[in-house]
């Protein structure tokens, strides 16, 4: 390193970012080892491996390799983990997509193809465009995040379509997933600006002459949310609403409240919708209705018992048994291939990014990175925990996809895009600012 | 690509795929332990130190994720302990290589060891074989992908998977078996409390029986409820199921197991409740049987005995029963007689002897591992207070009265055992249950002494053999259809039971001269064969 301090010029980062680049390495060699095997069982069954078969590999290569360039041309100086730890999960997304079948060669749509780069795209504008501290724009348009939320939701109402119990926009695209990231802006952004009065509290009551507009917004996009019966979305922004009072106000009250609301508003759901009913039956009983309401999740079961402790291997199992397979089950597949070892290691990585995300919030330099970052925290690590837990039977199946591993354009580039604002965020305040402190990042 | 292609193609690669997948966990892993390194190597000093609330939701999301993956396992690796997911497996997963269908199912037995279902290795798969056709159709069932599981295959379908395993090692060795897939697991067998060679005989006396070759025999022990004999003819073959069969439409209806769920008018085998009632009711008197039969009003046809009728079509005269005591008129199955007894005893105890019989309930078979079979008991609705011809007509086992065969070799039992009723038993190693008790003791003495009686002196008369020393009630019953069904309810030996039985022969015509040889010919070949 040139100099100990501040690092300068694109070779010093080039250096600093070493770390980030061989994990990087290694997580695409990975990626190529679990590419080849899939590609492996093709000639098996008398089929040519087409060039077309690598093209998805290849731009999944190009995306990362050149995220990271960008990164270093960039200058950034935010965490190093993020962006391997995506590359790696994105690899299993790959695989487990490809093994459903989603790019048969004979027909590569280019569809299919772009959710990828696209997100990887959308993630370095917000790593880079908000990076030094940048990304406290966001706080000055604190309402449009809620307009926007608000207008998404009315737009799906108006239009969408219902399939499979909730309701689509156009094409099946779920627009809905974006208020996973709007919300967390408006969230974060509003309490930032009323932080002081937010924790004070008048003895046992929350200050709710501050409180009433952040309360009127959630109010109107959980309602229209719970008309759309998106229980899962629903308690995924509820968990994130939460986090993020309690994280950025430090006043316990907030999450007090919030669970003794959110309980009793779940069992008057359960007890008051026939939807939910179904689900909890279902959920607690699935054998009342094999062939029917519980056919999905014993399908995937079965799929898992199949693949036992090691899986069956890479295109051995038969995925295609298993109901919507490329996207809410998509943890069914790759435990039935890879076994329980595979999904072990699997839930090791989401692991590591939850808590990847989890301390990057925690060590957020300004309120409203704090709470930026504990929202996507927060709203990743419920998606997670419901998904796998749906899929697995220890919890109700709300149809929620896996992130970064389940197809879904939409989802996809949601998820894109908040591991961009949290890299942003990671980024740290100026420079000017720092300089007074310790900055070393000399490796040891 | 083609290089890459040959590589595919090539001997070895199955084994490099092998090798290539340990290299693709432990790259895994290496890299976990890597980005574990980088926590060191990248501190992150820019930032701010950590919040105090980091490490605790940390342990938080890290127990959530630890919960979900142990009850993972208990599904993907511990499933064989789920008896409804193995099932549910078998039935309907397509996936040929879970190895759910790698269980070979265990045999079914009858108590002397003959085989009446196992499991044959075809094609890979585990296929169900029934050595004995249609005659146990109803009382085995069937197990098949397609259409799911009845009989003691349901009943017993855990034991039969394997799943019922009782110490810890028959859990690790069931474990190896699947993981190492080097041996099929194998279910337990089965020994059922059925005989094969009564339940074929049963089976073909009454197809071959007067009549149109359809009904039902049950021989049970009373003692401890153990079901020798559960045939319902006709039955269809559990080795070639078809979808029409469970459409239906078939006038035989092949499916109804006749001995459990087919419901007739009892005719005369209803009077031994009857007689059960008035003897609990302290009636010891004597009742006068005009010829000319017995009826509540003027307006409804009285009821007569059948020997009246039998005298009209012959162009004789009867002078009727005259005076009979319980005894005599059970013996001659006096319809008259028991008109009167049951108009005698009420609408209530009617009622009473009803619950305590068990009317109209689904009595459960002693349950195996997963649910049960069931037996539907005599149905009788209440009868309103003023309708007395209903009673009548219920006290003689015609109108409102409804029964099951199962349910009358049950009473029959019941009386033999001193007037508990016995669970009735379809698994060997299942402890016996009381079911209830129907009649006290003494009613029971006494009404085996008077259905000793019927065989030696009234209408059994033609079935007295010596040495089997037979009680029994014939019933005669007749039904909106056609002939008259056919009925003997009974047991033997009269002084101490080890046998009681039901034989049904839809329109058999008269119970005494088809329903009781053919419960007389079972009891010679129990008794060759030493029960």
């Amino acid at each position: 390193m040139a100099r100990r301090g501040t690092p300068i010029s694109i070779s010093d980062y080039w250096q600093l970012r070493a770390p980030e680049r061989r994990l990087l390495l290694w997580a695409l060699l990975i990626a190529l080892l679990g590419y080849l095997m899939l590609l492996g069982a093709g000639p098996k069954d008398g089929l040519d491996v087409q060039f077309a078969a690598l093209v998805p590999f290849l731009i999944y290569l190009g995306t990362f390799v050149s995220a990271h360039l960008l990164l270093v041309l960039a200058r950034f100086r935010g965490d190093q983990l993020l962006l391997p730890l995506t590359a790696l999960l994105s690899a299993i997304g790959l695989i487990a997509q490809a093994r459903t079948g989603l790019f048969a060669a004979a027909a590569l749509d280019p569809a299919k193809l772009i959710p990828l780069p696209l997100g990887v795209a959308l993630m370095l504008i917000f790593a880079i465009a908000g990076r030094g501290g940048r990304y406290r724009l966001a706080t000055r348009v604190t309402w449009l995040w809620a307009g926007v939320s608000l207008l998404l939701l009315a737009l799906v109402l108006a239009t969408g379509q219902r399939y499979r119990g909730a309701v689509y926009g156009f094409g099946f695209i779920t627009p809905t997933e974006l208020l996973k990231l709007t919300m967390v802006l408006f969230t974060a952004a509003f309490i930032d600006q009323h932080l002081k009065r937010l924790s004070r509290w008048r003895s046992l009551l929350p200050p709710l002459r501050t409180l009433w507009p952040l309360l009127l917004v959630w109010g109107l996009v959980l309602a229209m949310l719970l008309v759309q019966r998106d229980l899962g979305l629903v308690l995924i922004l509820g968990v994130m609403l939460l986090a993020v009072l309690a994280a950025g106000t430090r006043h316990s009250g907030y999450l007090a409240y919030g669970l003794v609301l959110g309980g009793a508003a779940g069992v008057a759901l359960v007890s008051f919708f026939a939807h939910g009913q179904r689900r909890v039956e279902v959920w607690l009983n699935p054998f009342s209705d094999p062939t029917g309401a519980g056919w999905q999740v014993l399908q995937g079961l079965s799929g898992m018992y199949a693949g036992g402790l090691w899986g069956e291997g890479f295109s051995e199992a038969r995925p295609r048994y298993t109901p919507i397979a490329e996207s809410d089950l998509i943890y069914a597949v790759w435990a039935e291939e890879l076994g329980f070892a595979g999904s072990l290691l699997l839930v090791l990585l989401f692991a590591l990014l939850l808590i990847r995300l989890l301390s990057l919030a925690a060590r957020a330099r300004t309120p409203f990175g704090l709470m930026a970052a504990t929202g996507v925290a927060a709203v990743l690590s419920v998606q997670t925990l419901l998904n796998i837990g749906g899929v697995t039977k220890a919890l109700p199946l709300t149809g929620i996809t896996l992130p970064l591993i389940s197809h879904g354009g939409s989802s996809l580039l949601t998820v894109f895009a908040s591991l961009g604002l949290v890299l942003a965020i990671s980024d740290g305040e100026p420079v000017k600012r720092r300089s007074t402190q310790a900055t070393g990042v000399a490796r040891r | 690509m083609e290089l890459l292609n040959a590589l595919f193609r090539s001997p070895p690669w199955e084994a490099v795929r092998l090798g290539l997948h340990l290299a693709f966990g432990l790259a895994l892993l290496f890299w976990l332990w890597q980005a574990l390194q980088l926590r060191s190597v990248v501190p992150l000093k820019h930032l701010a130190r950590p919040r105090a609330w980091l490490l605790p939701t940390v342990g938080l999301i890290g127990l959530c994720l630890v919960a979900i993956l142990g009850y993972q396992a208990t599904w993907q690796l511990g499933g064989t302990a789920r008896p409804q997911f193995i099932a549910f497996m078998q039935s309907h997963d397509r996936r040929q290589f879970n190895p759910a269908h790698w269980i070979q199912r265990g045999r079914i037995l009858d108590q002397r060891g003959q085989v009446l279902a196992e499991s044959r290795n075809r094609g890979g798969a585990a296929e169900r074989v029934y050595p004995f056709g249609s005659v146990f159709a109803h009382a085995i069932g069937y197990a098949d992908p397609r259409f799911g599981l009845s009989g003691v295959e349901s009943m017993a379908n855990p034991a039969l998977n394997g799943s019922t395993l009782d110490s810890l090692g028959d859990w690790g060795e069931l474990g190896r078996q699947l993981l190492t897939q080097s041996k099929r697991p194998r279910g337990q067998d089965l020994v059922t409390t059925l005989d094969a060679g009564l339940q074929q005989a049963a089976v073909e006396q009454i197809a071959s029986a007067k009549g149109i070759g359809r009904g039902a025999v049950v021989l049970m022990r009373p003692a401890d409820g153990a079901v020798l004999v559960m045939a319902s003819v006709p039955g269809f073959d559990p080795n070639q199921l078809h979808p029409t069969l469970f459409r239906g439409g078939d006038p035989a209806t092949p499916l109804l197991n006749r001995a459990t769920q087919g419901q007739y008018p009892p005719g005369s085998v209803f009077k031994v409740i009857l007689a059960a009632q008035a003897l609990e009711n302290g009636f010891r008197g004597r009742l006068d049987n005009p010829a000319n039969g017995y009826t509540t009003s003027s307006r409804y046809r009285p009821i007569r005995d059948h020997e009246y009728y039998e005298a009209q079509r012959s162009g004789r005269a009867w002078a009727g029963h005259g005076v009979l005591d319980l005894t005599t008129a059970l013996a001659k199955s006096s319809n008259v007689f028991f008109a009167q007894l049951g108009v005698l005893g009420g609408h209530r105890a009617l009622a009473k002897t009803g619950e305590r019989f068990l009317f109209n309930r689904s009595i459960a078979f002693v349950g195996g591992p997963s649910g049960t079979v069931h037996l539907q008991a005599a149905q009788l609705e209440p009868i309103p207070e003023r309708d007395r011809y209903g009673l009548a007509q219920a006290a003689i086992g015609q109108g409102r009265v409804t029964t099951t065969p199962g349910y009358m070799a049950l009473v029959a039992a019941a009386i033999a055992n001193d007037g508990v009723a016995m669970r009735p038993r379809l698994l060997r190693d299942t402890a016996p249950e009381v079911l209830g008790r129907f009649m006290s003791a003494d009613t029971a003495r006494r009404l085996r002494v008077m259905l000793r009686r019927a065989v030696t002196d009234g209408t059994g008369q033609g079935i007295e053999t010596a040495g089997l020393e037979i009680a029994g009630k014939t019933g005669t019953a007749e039904n909106p259809q056609g002939a008259s069904h056919s009925w003997f309810i009974g047991f033997a030996p009269a002084s101490a039971p080890r046998l009681a039985f039901v034989v049904l022969v839809e329109h058999g015509g008269y119970g005494s001269t088809v329903a009781a040889p053919i419960a007389r010919d079972l009891l010679l070949k129990a008794a060759e064969q030493g029960f």
